[in-house]
């Protein structure tokens, strides 16, 4: 569904960025993008979505090069960003329209979909109200249930359990599971390494722009250890080397 | 005002407002060279405009001095940057003053009100002082050039520098905290903002406009009587011009003292009323109400573009001071065919210095004022912290730009549309002159509007805290707001001065060149690669 390979990205000025990349997210995969911060994450997952240009390798979405069919690709994703910065100035319902009209999602479609994940996420009642006056958990619901309006096959999230409240994160991961079991693929970035241990089947360990450890979870998680030792003790290695 | 402000606490919060303004604590320590080299760009043009009004206050006065009104040379500039910035004050003392940006952190800090108050007061003063100084030392300099005054008129020269802005800004800003107020507590807050802002602009334009009023006179009588009436319009506008400026010239210290006294006594006494009534007019102003009874209805299917130009006027009704200077130019087109309705052609003609066909020049005046400041030439920049969704969606550059476009056309539209009706039953064109009336305020818009884009992409400035340093300061508001306007202005001197230049020849040689760059200018926009901004 994603493959990466010898992904390359700096910012200019500036030492941080990303360098030589590689990954492979298969349908049913819910992969954890894990590192300190300022690691890469959201560098990597922006070009992903397709916001950040990259030097040089090459990132494929189902079977599509990025690089040569971006719309194709952006067309089977769907992208929430860490801190979502919505149109304050439209209501919730005119947002979803406005994401549905871009996505060519159909008005029976819409408003199915729009109705289940709003009541899901309790925020039916809000999607009459201006963005602006949203809490950031609310925000958030409402980036996620635009993220799955259009079905995508590929969700790429920064950090989507910040904001949310526990009942919220539950019918996340839910969401998530359910997709992955239709076929699709999640590529997520997190700090709560316990939830990222409990919920993905792959993961991958960041530091300073560089993959430092990939796999499935069992691969990477030895038996009788948790990934935040072994976070900790991969990370701090290759710091020392 | 509490008696707890402390002048230790003013100088910082002053030095926090000022740290960054026109971008230069960005400008000292951003590691982007992208946005270092937008910035050095910026500075040239600012270096431009400030040459250039160096020049054109410096003839002004120069004219004056030769035209015998020496005397009164200071005073017209008194008055001249007074209304500047009185225009410019009301246009942003609302969305400055009451900024929301930090002011959760700020309000939780300990410092009064007041203090924030003040601070925003002098940062406001900042920027007028260096508009006061750019309009009147020309105008100190030619008048101390002619007349050779002594010591005491440049010691009250540079008094006034200091003193000038303190009324005009303290009526702007009382203006704008009425404004804010009054649309506070309507619903739609913005448009009700952006509609009291344009009407007072307006009432200001046209009392101001009584300066240059001296109907009814032949040119070698306004000649003769110039002196005495330039000051009597100037005590008629706007009495503080004359007081001051009289002072300043006749040398008389104790004079400018006083009237710096008494316009600081003002300027304390508003900061005072803004001060007690800052923290409602700011909650008022930024709060959402939000209902919670939204059910699912209907929701209707529609195409990516109407989709997306229906977000783009969503996103401007939703900034006053985004509809305030883009509104202000197609509302003058309006304004100026009524009048020529109104008042007739051969009035126009009559009070007019030199023989014009009216005709001929009317389709470039109107594109002018439609191009004054388009919304085109900021509507990237306005996208600010939204911009990754839109780089994020599956749209071609092309579909994107053209929703920009169309936004603004469509927002011109009505008003075209009124001043081409009060054009034609003024001007009773023949058949080529109605085409051209019709079709060349439309070619120039466009072009605007598609220049307006291209500047934008290449000086775009995305992580603004305030709309103002956007709509109101950026080089894409300077250079490509007023791309069409210049162009409108050169093609109507083009069909003054052009042998034959309204016969239909040259209107249409005209079009077609400005429609081919036009096309370029598209081609290039669609092609360029959004992530790079």
């Amino acid at each position: 569904m994603l493959i990466i390979n010898h992904l390359t990205k700096h910012y200019k000025g500036s030492s941080k960025g990303i360098s030589d990349l590689s990954l492979h997210v298969r349908p049913g995969d819910i992969y954890a993008f894990i590192g300190h911060n300022g690691a890469g994450k959201t560098t990597t997952l922006k070009c992903i979505a397709g916001i950040h240009d990259y030097e040089t390798g090459e990132i494929r979405i189902g079977g599509r090069n990025l690089r040569e069919n971006p719309l194709a690709c952006k067309q089977v994703t769907a992208y929430i960003p860490d801190n979502p910065d919505l149109y304050e100035y439209l209501t919730g319902i005119q947002y979803l329209n406005f994401i549905a009209d871009i996505f060519k999602v159909s008005a029976e479609g819409r408003k199915e979909r729009i109705k289940k994940y709003g009541d899901e996420f309790e925020i039916t009642a809000s999607l009459g109200d201006l963005i602006s006056s949203y809490s950031h958990g609310m925000k958030q619901k409402l980036a996620i249930i635009s993220a799955m309006l259009h079905e995508p096959k590929l969700l790429i999230l920064d950090e989507p359990f910040v904001g949310l409240d526990p009942k919220a994160a539950v019918v996340l991961k839910g969401m998530m599971r359910k997709l992955c079991d239709s076929g699709g693929a999640i590529f997520f970035s997190t700090h709560v390494l316990e939830v990222a241990e409990k919920l993905c089947n792959k993961v991958a360990m960041v530091k300073d722009g560089r993959l430092i450890a990939s796999g499935s979870m069992e691969e990477v998680v030895e038996q009788g250890r948790t990934l935040e030792s072994i976070f900790m003790e991969v990370v701090n290695d290759v710091g020392t080397d | 005002m509490s008696a707890q402000i402390s002048l230790e606490q003013i100088k910082i919060m002053t030095g926090l407002e000022l740290c960054n303004l026109f971008g230069i604590n960005v400008l000292r320590f951003s590691k982007d060279a992208r946005a270092k080299k937008r910035a050095v760009m910026l500075s040239v043009l600012w270096a431009f405009l400030i040459i250039m009004m160096l020049f054109y206050m410096g003839g002004l006065s120069y004219g004056l001095v030769r035209l015998g009104a020496e005397d009164e040379v200071i005073s017209c500039l008194i008055a001249v940057s007074s209304i500047l910035i009185f225009i410019f004050g009301i246009l942003k003392a609302g969305s400055h003053m009451f900024r929301i940006q930090g002011f959760d952190m700020i309000s939780a800090l300990p410092v009064t009100k007041g203090v924030i108050v003040i601070s925003r007061f002098l940062r406001m003063y900042t920027e007028n002082i260096l508009l006061t100084g750019l309009v009147l030392i020309p105008g100190i300099a030619v008048y101390a050039w002619s007349v050779r005054p002594g010591a005491t008129f440049y010691l009250n020269a540079f008094l006034g520098i200091w003193s000038v802005p303190l009324l005009p800004m303290t009526g702007a800003i009382l203006a704008g905290a009425l404004v804010s107020g009054i649309s506070a507590r309507m619903r739609h807050k913005s448009l009700a903002a952006s509609a009291l802002t344009l009407l007072l602009a307006f009432a200001v334009m046209f009392g101001s406009s009584r300066l240059t009023a001296m109907e009814g006179m032949e040119s070698m009588e306004i000649i003769a009587e110039l002196s005495g009436m330039v000051s009597a319009v100037l005590e008629d506008c706007y009495p503080p011009a004359v007081w001051l400026g009289t002072a300043i010239v006749k040398g008389e210290f104790s004079r400018c003292l006083m009237y710096t006294g008494m316009f600081l006594a003002v300027f304390a006494a508003a900061a005072a009323i803004v001060s007690a009534c800052f923290q409602s007019i700011c909650r008022n102003l930024h709060t959402t109400a939000a209902k919670h009874d939204y059910q699912v209805g209907e929701l209707k299917a529609d195409s990516a573009l109407t989709s997306l130009c229906r977000k783009e006027f969503r996103r401007y009704v939703s900034s006053s001071i985004y509809v305030s200077n883009t509104l202000i130019g197609p509302i003058m087109g309006c304004i100026i065919s009524g009048a020529l309705l109104f008042t007739g052609p051969e009035r126009i003609k009559e009070i007019l210095p030199v023989p014009v066909d009216l005709a001929g020049i009317a389709p470039f005046l109107l594109a002018g004022t439609f191009c004054m400041m388009t919304t085109a030439a900021t509507s990237v920049s306005m996208e600010g912290k939204n911009w990754w969704l839109v780089k994020s969606l599956p749209l071609p550059t092309k579909t994107i730009l053209d929703a920009k476009i169309l936004m603004n056309l469509i927002l011109v539209l009505p008003f075209y549309l009124l001043s081409e009706v009060f054009l034609i039953l003024a001007l009773r064109p023949g058949i080529q002159e109605g085409f051209w009336l019709a079709v060349i305020p439309v070619v120039i818009l466009l072009f605007a509007c598609i220049y307006g884009i291209t500047i934008n992409l290449h000086f775009p400035v995305m992580d603004w805290e305030n709309e103002v340093s956007v709509v109101k300061q950026s080089a894409s508001a300077i250079l490509g707001g007023m791309g069409g306007a210049v162009l409108a202005v050169l093609g109507g001197a083009g069909a003054c001065v052009v042998p034959g230049g309204c016969s239909g020849g040259y209107e249409a040689v005209l079009c077609v060149l400005i429609l081919g760059v036009a096309w370029l200018l598209y081609r290039k926009n669609n092609r360029m690669d959004l992530r790079g901004i």
